[in-house]
C-alpha cells in the first residue's frame, strides 16, 4: 500500500519536473526524470504558448521526370497546403491528416535541420524521408504519372497584427508577401512511392 | 458535508472539542488512511472518464476510417521501417509494427474499435482497460508525428485508468453484479467467512489493493490535469501576445484551424472581446489548480467548458476539446453524478411508460440502494 502511494507521489513529482521549465532541481535529476517519463508519459502543454504561431505556411511540391529520350521535364507547383485547408473548411471534425500531418512533419523537419538543409543526424534523415513520402504520395494521388525527384517550396506568410480601430488597413498588402524557402531536390524511392 | 445540518453546538462542547483536538489528530490520520485503503473515491467520475475516453477514441477511429491507411497503415508516409527506427531510439512499442501485412493492420484496427466500445460499455473492465491502454499506446506511437495535445491526453488517461476501478458504476460489470446480488448469490459470502480459511483473507486484501490502486490512480489523474492547466497557463504568461491581448487574433487566423472562416473573421473583428478572452484564458488556466478545493471550482469548470466548446467549433478541434472536457469531469463530486443518474432514470421512465412510472417506483427503489454500499 505504501509502495503504491509512494509510486504515485514520485510519479507526480517526476511529471511535474518534466513539464516545468528547466530549473536547478530538474537539471540535477534530468536523467531520472527522463528515464521515468520517456517515452510513455512524455507531454507538452505549451498550447499556443508562449505565443501562438503568427504565420501560415504554404507548402508546395514539384517533381522531375526523365523521359526515355533523356529530356528532364519539371512539373508545375502543386499546393499541398491548399488541399489541407480546403479539407478543413466547413468541416466540423477535420481529419488529423489535414490538420496535423504536413504541419507537424514540417515542424519536426525544422527542429532537426539548419537553414542549409543538411541532414546531420539520423533523426534529421528520418524527418526528411517522412516529408518526401508525404509529398510524393500526395502528388502521385493528385496527378499520377511517374517521377524520380521532388522539390518542396515553403512560403511563410505572416499574419498581420490586428489593426487598431479606425487605423489604416494594411492587411491586403502584407498577405502573400512572405518569404520563400526552396528545399533541395530529393530522390523519390522507386519501390514504394510515386512509381 | 453530512455534518452541516447539525444545530450549532453549545459553547462548552466546542471548547471541549478544541481541547480534544490534539489527542484526536492521530485518529484523524488513521481515519484518512482507512478511507484510502477501504473506500475507493469518486467511482462515478472514474466511470465518466472510462465512458468518455472509450467513446472518444471510438469516434476518432471511425472518423479516421477513410484515412486509416495513411495514418497507421503499412503504406503510410511514416513507413513501418521509419516507425521501428524511431522506436529503437525512444523505446516505444506498438502492436502495429509487428507485421507489415495489410490484413494484420485491418485486424488491429478492428480490435481497436471493439476494445474501445467494450471499454466504454464497461465489460470485464479491468482486463479490457489494459487492452485499451495497449491499443491507444500502439496507435499513438505508430503515428507519433500526427498527434496533438488531445491525443497525448487520451494516451495518459488510458494508461492511468488501468489503475482505477472505473468499471464499478454505469457499466455492464455493475449490471452483472447487481443482477447477481438480486439473485441472492451474495448471501453465500457470510457463510464463507464463518468457514474461515484463506479465501476471505484473499478477498479482503484484494479489496484493499483495489481501493489503494484506485485512489492513487485518481490522485495521479487529478494531478495530471492540474499540471496540464498550470503549465499551459504559466507558459502563456511568458508570451508577449497573451500579455497584450492579441494572441487569439493570431490563433483565429491560422488557416488549418479555421473551419468556418466567416465565423472566425466575425469574432476577430471584436478586439475588446479578443483581449478579454485572452486574459480570461490565462487566468483560468493558472488559477485552475488553486480553485479545486472550494466552491469556486464550479464557475471555473463551467467557463472552461465554454472555452473548450469554443475551441471545438471555432478551431475545428472537437477531439482535443472532448479530451479536455472529459478530463475536467474528474473534479465533479459523486453526488453530482448520482443526481444526474436519478434525473436520467426519471426521464427514461417518464418517456418510456408515462403514468406507470409512478407505480414502478416503490418496487424499483430497493435495487439502486443495494448497488451502492460503497457509494
Amino acid at each position: 500500500m505504501f509502495l503504491c502511494l509512494a509510486t504515485a507521489l514520485v510519479h507526480v513529482l517526476l511529471v511535474f519536473l518534466h513539464v516545468a521549465p528547466p530549473n536547478p532541481l530538474s537539471q540535477q535529476y534530468s536523467r531520472q526524470v527522463d528515464a521515468w517519463v520517456f517515452p510513455l508519459f512524455e507531454q507538452n502543454w505549451r498550447l499556443f504558448a508562449p505565443d501562438p504561431e503568427s504565420v501560415n505556411r504554404q507548402i508546395s511540391a514539384r517533381t522531375t521526370h526523365t523521359t526515355p529520350d533523356g529530356t528532364v521535364r519539371v512539373s508545375g507547383w502543386f499546393d499541398l497546403t491548399a488541399v489541407d485547408s480546403s479539407a478543413v473548411r466547413h468541416n466540423a471534425f477535420p481529419s488529423h491528416t489535414a490538420q496535423n500531418m504536413l504541419r507537424r512533419a514540417w515542424s519536426s523537419y525544422l527542429e532537426n535541420h539548419a537553414t542549409d538543409d543538411q541532414s546531420r543526424s539520423q533523426r534529421a534523415l528520418m524527418t526528411q524521408r517522412y516529408l518526401t513520402n508525404i509529398a510524393s504520395d500526395r502528388v502521385a494521388a493528385h496527378r499520377g504519372g511517374s517521377f524520380e525527384a521532388i522539390q518542396l517550396r515553403v512560403v511563410t506568410v505572416p499574419i498581420t497584427a490586428p489593426t487598431p480601430a479606425g487605423g489604416p488597413g494594411v492587411a491586403p498588402v502584407a498577405r502573400g508577401a512572405g518569404d520563400t524557402r526552396y528545399l533541395p531536390w530529393w530522390k523519390v524511392e522507386a519501390d514504394s512511392h510515386g512509381n | 458535508m453530512e455534518t452541516e445540518p447539525v444545530p450549532a453546538p453549545h459553547p462548552r462542547t466546542v471548547q471541549r472539542a478544541e481541547a480534544d483536538a490534539p489527542r484526536r489528530a492521530p485518529d484523524h490520520v488513521r481515519a484518512t488512511l482507512a478511507s484510502l485503503t477501504e473506500r475507493p473515491v469518486s467511482l462515478y467520475a472514474a466511470a465518466v472518464l472510462r465512458i468518455g475516453y472509450g467513446l472518444l477514441y471510438l469516434v476518432f477511429l471511425l472518423r479516421e476510417f477513410p484515412h486509416r491507411h495513411q495514418i497507421w497503415g503499412p503504406g503510410s508516409p511514416w513507413t513501418p521501417e521509419l516507425a521501428r527506427q524511431l522506436f529503437d531510439q525512444t523505446g516505444w512499442v506498438s502492436i502495429l509494427t509487428l507485421s507489415d501485412s495489410r490484413a494484420y493492420f485491418e485486424a488491429c484496427y478492428a480490435l481497436a474499435v471493439v476494445v474501445s466500445a467494450l471499454f466504454a460499455l464497461g465489460w470485464r473492465t479491468r482486463a479490457v482497460s489494459v487492452l485499451f491502454a495497449v491499443v491507444v499506446a500502439s496507435f499513438h506511437g505508430r503515428a507519433i508525428f500526427m498527434t496533438d495535445g488531445g491525443d497525448n491526453l487520451i494516451l495518459l488517461m488510458a494508461v492511468y485508468l488501468v489503475l482505477t476501478a472505473c468499471g464499478r458504476r454505469w457499466s455492464l460489470d455493475a449490471r452483472r453484479t447487481r443482477l447477481r446480488t438480486c439473485a441472492g448469490t451474495a448471501e453465500s459470502m457470510p457463510v464463507d467467512r464463518i468457514a474461515g480459511g484463506l479465501r476471505p483473507h484473499l478477498r479482503t486484501s484484494r479489496r484493499t489493493l483495489t481501493a489503494v490502486l484506485h485512489n492513487c490512480g485518481m490522485f495521479v489523474i487529478a494531478a495530471q490535469v492540474c499540471f496540464l492547466y498550470g503549465s499551459a497557463g504559466l507558459y502563456k504568461v511568458q508570451g508577449g501576445s497573451w500579455g497584450n491581448g492579441t494572441a487569439l487574433h493570431y490563433v483565429l487566423n491560422l488557416d488549418l484551424f479555421r473551419p468556418w472562416p466567416g465565423l472566425s473573421l466575425m469574432v476577430d473583428e471584436h478586439d475588446v472581446l479578443i483581449s478579454v478572452a485572452c486574459y480570461l484564458t490565462v487566468l483560468l488556466q493558472v488559477a485552475f489548480p488553486f480553485v479545486l478545493f472550494g466552491r469556486l471550482k464550479y464557475p471555473v469548470l463551467t467557463m472552461l467548458l465554454g472555452m473548450h466548446l469554443g475551441i471545438a467549433v471555432l478551431m475545428g478541434l472537437p477531439l482535443f476539446s472532448g479530451a479536455m472536457i472529459i478530463a475536467d469531469a474528474v473534479f465533479l463530486p459523486d453526488r453530482f453524478y448520482r443526481a444526474l443518474g436519478r434525473l436520467w432514470q426519471r426521464t427514461a421512465q417518464g418517456a418510456g411508460s408515462g403514468k406507470t412510472a409512478e407505480a414502478d417506483r416503490p418496487l424499483r427503489a430497493p435495487v439502486p440502494a443495494q448497488s451502492e454500499p460503497a457509494g
